[in-house]
């Protein structure tokens, strides 16, 4: 294929390395240095997609993130990416793109669908209108807006490609390596300062890279080239190319995406695809420059209208010309530049329309002189063809812009070039909330005032001269490094004749009448959209921006807000200022979700935590639950075992001989001062003034609104020493809790708290049989019933390991909890289970001892409660001390009406009345089922298992003053139409008397 | 003791790593020792210095040295102390003995953490990677030391004189500590020692 | 991402480190059981939640764990000051 847009020589592309890429299934061939795009215009592709509402033909329209049209479909298969830009994707050889919005296509008639949803061919407040018809269709809807919208499709399979995170910290952040950029991190960097300069594109010099001046007497692409290369070579700059800053965020930190490998092909060969730093940063110096607005004008989205400076860049970097005939249409000198540009490229600039009437100056007189057509007062107010222009209708414009005053000409061309005036890109400026101003000066918004530590150089502050640039960047880059400015620049001549505000080209006939014309491509809002939505009443330009969905694309309104906010204006008879601005969120361009989920996939999205004797369990064949962080142990079944039969049998092991359970996890604080009792009478509902050493006592904790908030055992281990163990997953927060009260309310207790819970491994091996293994392995400690009695601890040699032994329950049975160190745990494990072989001692998961404690009617904090019973609705007024002289943590919440209402929900057992059905958990609980829908709700099922030992089904659950429906019977509609039903009882279903743990 | 398994005792580094760019060492079965007391009182810090043959240092982020033994600030009242295998629960007796009487705890850890070193060409880099603490020389000097997240979990990260670093982590996360370190050094290349 | 001066490490802090704990400066009543239920429910459930200045409680949760007070605005994020537990702020009122 020739590339016959392509020049003979000039431009950043090396003709010895041609590429090949394929285009909707079609080859071509371009350079390396190309982009998509570049490549794709020296190809002469014209249309590049199709519109989003109105099926118009696109075309390449800017050079970089401006781009709003030439979105594409890269790649295929897994490797795919939906919606980049031609304009940003680097080509490399076998590159693969097609259009993402081909629509309508065969699947889909757009006409069909629109009729049915009232006629009107998706009007300005399209969205809002259609939210409004019956909630339930708004699915149906959605996906077809998603299809209509055009945009690309994500690939459903895995990405094969890597994408991770680094957290970077500098003195000063540098966004943007155009001449202010680079000014500003030479001065920077010559200080020895930390300095990280990103930048989008491929290379540092921005503009310099498409530019023909010179920068102190040196050409300005060679003085870039030294630029970048001086800086390379500072170690304390890190140079961070193909690298957007896509956020800007509160207490100046930065989020930049670095594209590492995507210009070598579609995935990584090796290493990282794409990462995002995270940049904390003590200055910012924002040189993120501007982009050129369009003027909106009939037809002005057909494929051949382009950017001016676009058509520039096309032109110097790439050795691009998209067209044969070019019309340029100018408010500002720059058009000029780009005639010239185009002319000496060897191609035909058919005139430069000038909305000035009186343009004068330096670039007019070199237009002139190169022979170029001028015509002042004059707009292009139309632009003719089907699928690409093929004329410009050109007429002559009153002073002020507003009217067209006499017969409109036709030029034919090929390309249409504007230069509307430039738009500083503020967008990370307005991140962390700071509005753009309104300049009179540059006709254009500015950064506004900002609480960060923010400087602008350059464009982006309305200086658009390269001198100028250069020196503001120079200037801030060494006010953010507190240094003095170094370098002084000379651009030779740079003087222009000042530009004329416009926005909206007047046409003959009424903005209503005329051809479409646009003012956001990606959405397809129209200037007579916008004034409709003015007429119906929408005045804000938020209101008018959720209205018409303008500026709601991918391309965030790059090119279309400003002109937008000025038809606005127009219409409302305001100036722009008073008409104000939209602002902008992050990401400044779309970040893909590969580098947003970075590492936080598989085995690394969430950290696993393992207790020492993790291996066993493994080799053991136990399936995990996971608790918190944790990885328990859930049942270990044996092959060809159900799960329900692995369970009777674990709880079988227990109730008859013994089994072990892993309950290292649990959350263990060591407690030392000698004001340890004292916070422990404050924190826990019951009285500690008594506990003895060696005893151990359970406690309740309670939130300052009553409510149950975590529970566990506590030893005391020596006088002025505790050890409180908490829940698996309460262990964190309770730690912050009890460090929150000793810090902030009682600091004159001498308390200090120490987490132990990673140290200690603890084996709990509970049955008749317990006493019988442990004695085969301790003989240094009196294990008979009368010396060491239930809620006992003990120190003692367990397996030739010094250990804590704590003879406490929580099956009922009588058992021991042995802890050791650690390092020790997985040993102590293993020779517990090998002393316990003859007893046939069973391993057994948190499932079987969840069964094992209902049947008891031990609660799970955070099963059993939720943060709404108090101890008394949980029935366990045994644990609240009467006495207790401190008014503990909720005690006061105990006397408020809600709290001590009688008709609370109480916890309570249920048993079912077919005694074979285990009653689904989260089941709801009811008086009568015959009732219509919504039946009266008593409540919920909070556990339910199958007791083997017992042979029904259990349950606990909350239920509307049960504790004085004792013998009630209740009911559980299910979902699938059965209707449950059980006695209520007391939750102990086990053993009541709590003869076996006393043994 | 066989008996005793250090908490990456069942690690397996990767194969095949002909260039390591970052290298792990763990120093096992060290005693750590958290001490918690209050450094404005002369009797505490003298007590202290006295077992320990070194001072505590008080200052923010600091750490002192002597021979075997090393001490990490870890808030204004908590240190903790890093001490030869197997001397930790002496040394624990010690320090009860001479802190008898004062508001002060001596909590044994050594089986709830590890001490690990990080060292390599890349190993800078590796950190950028995986905490939010900015280690750069500037930041984090030679006998700094900061508690700070380690991925999606902490570290006590110390600075050492010859560059590396040491962690202390936490044995319940060392499995998810390694899971990680052999996915963020896989670019750099990784050896275990 | 917020900036936080931790007032006990005596440095800058990335946000990951730390949690939020609540408005600050609210005293637990000495003697809770002579409160009438209205004082008592205005203590456990009621807070200023203001657009603007704010102090308020952080926890130094993955660094020396220490509790401390932040004078920060709600509404810009602006820090103005850091402290430590027992200790008054000294930017107060007026400025949002
Ligand atoms: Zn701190």
């Amino acid at each position: 294929m020739s590339q016959h847009n392509r020049l003979a020589q000039g431009g950043r592309i090396d003709r010895n390395q041609p590429l090949s890429f394929t285009w909707n299934g079609k080859q071509y061939q371009g350079y390396q240095g190309d982009t998509l795009a570049s490549a794709m215009l020296a190809n002469g592709i014209k249309v590049v997609g199709r519109s989003f509402k109105y099926s118009r033909a696109r075309g390449i329209f800017g050079h970089g993130a401006e781009e709003a049209n030439a979105l594409m479909q890269l790649g295929v298969g897994k490797e795919t990416i939906p919606n980049p830009r031609a304009t940003q994707i680097e080509l490399f050889d076998g590159l693969t793109a097609s259009a993402t919005n081909g629509w309508p296509n065969a699947d889909f008639d757009l006409m069909e669908w629109v009729g049915k949803i009232g006629g009107k061919m998706m009007p300005p407040g399209f969205y809002y209108k259609t939210f409004m018809w019956p909630e339930k269709m708004w699915m149906t809807y959605e996906k077809f807006i998603r299809k209509a919208a055009g945009y690309g499709k994500a690939s459903l399979e895995a990405d094969p490609d890597t994408y991770d995170k680094m957290n970077r910290h500098c003195d000063v952040m540098i966004v943007g390596a155009g001449p202010a950029g680079l000014a500003a991190a030479l001065e920077a960097g010559r200080t020895g300062k930390r300095v990280i300069l990103a930048d989008e594109q491929n290379e540092f010099g921005g503009s310099l890279l498409a530019s023909g001046q010179t920068i102190n007497d040196q050409p300005a692409v060679e003085w870039a080239e030294a630029a970048a290369a001086e800086l390379a070579a500072m170690e304390n700059v890190i140079c961070l190319p193909r690298t957007t800053v896509f956020g800007y965020y509160d207490h100046n930190f930065l989020g930049a995406l670095e594209r590492r490998t995507d210009h070598q092909g579609m995935t990584a060969q090796s290493g990282t695809r794409q990462r995002i730093h995270r940049i904390r940063a003590h200055q910012v110096v924002l040189a993120t420059g501007a982009i050129e607005r369009p003027l909106v004008f009939a037809n002005n989205d057909l494929p051949g209208v382009m950017l001016s400076g676009s058509v520039a860049t096309y032109v110097n970097r790439y050795g691009v010309v998209p067209g044969n005939r070019c019309v340029v249409m100018t408010t500002n000198d720059s058009g000029y530049q780009t005639a010239l540009d185009i002319v000496a490229a060897g191609r035909t600039v058919v005139a430069i329309v000038d909305v000035r009437h009186n343009p004068e100056g330096r670039l007019v007189d070199a237009a002139r002189e190169a022979g170029i057509t001028v015509k002042p007062g004059h707009a292009i107010i139309e632009a003719k063809g089907n699928k690409q222009v093929t004329d410009a209708m050109v007429a002559p414009i009153d002073i002020e812009g507003d009217k067209v005053t006499g017969q409109p000409m036709s030029m034919s061309c090929d390309l249409i070039a504007v230069a509307g005036g430039w738009s500083p890109v503020v967008h990370l400026s307005c991140h962390t909330g700071s509005r753009p101003q309104w300049n009179d000066e540059v006709a254009a918004f500015v950064p506004g005032p900002t609480l960060q530590q923010q400087h602008l150089a350059g464009a982006i502050d309305g200086e658009y001269s390269t001198a100028g640039a250069l020196t503001a960047g120079a200037q801030m880059g060494a006010k953010a490094a507190a240094s003095e400015v170094h370098n002084q620049y000379d651009c030779g001549d740079e003087s222009i004749c000042p530009a004329q505000a416009m926005y909206l080209v007047p046409h003959t006939k009424p903005v209503s009448r005329a051809p479409k014309q646009f003012v956001d491509f990606q959405n397809d809002v129209t200037a007579a959209g916008i004034e409709l939505a003015n007429r119906e009443g929408f005045e804000s330009i938020e209101h008018v921006k959720r209205y018409t969905a303008m500026g709601f694309g991918t391309d965030q309104g790059k090119t279309g807000n400003i002109n937008g906010m000025a038809i606005t204006a127009k219409n409302l008879g305001k100036t722009i200022a008073e008409t104000g601005t939209t602002i902008f969120r992050p990401a400044y361009t779309p970040v893909t979700f590969g580098a947003i989920g970075g590492r936080d996939i598989g085995e690394l999205l969430d950290p696993a935590r393992h207790t020492a004797m993790h291996s066993w369990h493994l080799d053991n064949g136990a399936l995990f639950e996971n608790v918190g962080q944790w990885k328990r142990p859930w049942y270990y079944p044996k092959a060809g075992e159900s799960m329900q039969q692995t369970l009777n049998r674990e709880c079988m092991a227990v109730r008859r001989s013994v089994g072990m359970v892993d309950a290292s996890t649990l959350g263990k604080i060591d407690i030392q001062g000698k004001d340890a009792r004292e916070f422990l009478n404050r924190v826990y509902t019951n009285a500690f003034s008594k506990l003895a050493p060696g005893k151990c006592r359970y406690g309740l904790m309670l939130k300052e609104d009553g409510m149950v908030f975590d529970d566990g055992v506590t030893a005391c281990l020596g006088d002025n020493h505790f050890l409180m163990t908490t829940t698996t997953g309460g262990a964190a927060g309770v730690m912050s809790w009890l460090e929150m009260w000793l810090q902030t309310e009682w600091p004159e207790l001498e308390v200090y708290l120490t987490s132990v819970t990673d140290h200690w491994a603890t084996c709990s091996f509970s049955g008749p049989n317990a006493r019988k293994v442990l004695e085969k392995l301790c003989d240094d400690v009196d294990l008979s019933a009368e010396a060491f009695k239930f809620m006992d601890w003990r120190e003692g040699t367990v397996a030739g390991i010094k250990a804590r032994i704590f003879r406490i329950s929580f099956t009922g049975e009588l058992a021991y909890e042995v802890n050791v160190p650690a390092n020790q745990g997985l040993h102590m494990w293993q020779q517990i289970m090998a002393a316990g072989e003859e007893f046939d001692i069973t391993p057994y998961g948190t499932e079987t001892m969840h069964v094992l404690r209902a049947e008891k009617g031990y609660i799970i904090v955070g099963q059993d409660t939720d943060g709404s019973l108090t101890p008394q609705d949980c029935g366990m007024h045994w644990v609240v001390g009467k006495n207790k002289e401190f008014s503990f943590l909720g005690k006061r919440s105990f006397t408020r009406p809600d709290t001590s209402r009688d008709d609370r929900k109480h916890l309570v057992g249920l048993k079912p009345t077919d005694p074979t059905v285990v009653i689904p958990e989260g089941s709801q609980i009811v008086a009568d089922p015959t009732q219509p829908i919504p039946m009266d709700m008593l409540g919920h099922v909070t556990s339910s298992y199958w007791s083997e030992c017992l042979g029904h089904g259990i349950a606990l659950g909350t239920v509307k003053a049960g504790h004085h429906k004792t013998g009630d019977t209740v009911y559980f509609p299910l979902a699938d139409g059965r209707v449950l039903a059980a006695e209520i009882c007391s939750p102990v279903f086990y053993d009541p008397k709590g003869e076996r743990h006393h043994d | 003791m066989t008996s005793l398994k250090t908490p990456l005792h069942h690690i397996t580094a990767p194969a095949h790593v002909t260039n390591a760019n970052v290298i792990m060492r763990e120093d096992p079965f060290r005693g750590h020792l958290n001490l918690r007391g209050n450094p404005q009182d002369e009797a505490f810090t003298r007590a202290v210095a006295k077992v320990l043959g070194v001072a505590l240092p008080t200052q923010p982020n600091s750490s002192a040295e002597q021979g075997t033994t090393r001490i990490y600030w870890l808030c204004p009242n908590e240190w903790l102390l890093l001490v030869a295998a197997d001397t930790q629960a002496q040394v624990e007796a010690d320090l009860r003995d001479a802190l008898a009487g004062q508001h002060v705890a001596v909590t044994d850890q050594s089986s709830g953490q590890t001490l690990v070193n990080l060292s390599g060409p890349q190993v800078d880099d590796l950190m950028m990677k995986s905490t939010v603490y900015d280690c750069h020389p500037s930041n984090l000097g030679i006998g700094k030391v900061v508690q700070t997240t380690f991925a999606k979990t902490g570290a006590i990260i110390h600075k050492c004189a010859d560059g590396s670093f040491d962690l202390v982590i936490r044995r319940s996360f060392s499995d998810y500590f390694f899971l990680w370190l052999a996915d963020a050094s896989q670019e750099y290349g990784l050896r275990v020692t | 991402m917020l900036h936080i001066y931790c007032p006990y490490c005596e440095e800058m802090r990335e946000e990951e480190e730390f949690s939020y704990s609540g408005e600050a400066h609210i005293a637990r009543p000495l003697d809770p059981e002579s409160l009438t239920d209205a004082e008592w429910g205005d203590y456990v459930f009621f807070r200023t939640n203001p657009r603007g200045l704010h102090h308020e409680m952080w926890n130094h949760a993955v660094g020396c764990r220490r509790y401390f007070n932040v004078t920060r605005n709600t509404h810009t994020y602006e820090i103005y000051e850091t402290y430590k537990m027992g200790e008054q702020p000294t930017v107060t009122g007026g400025k949002s």
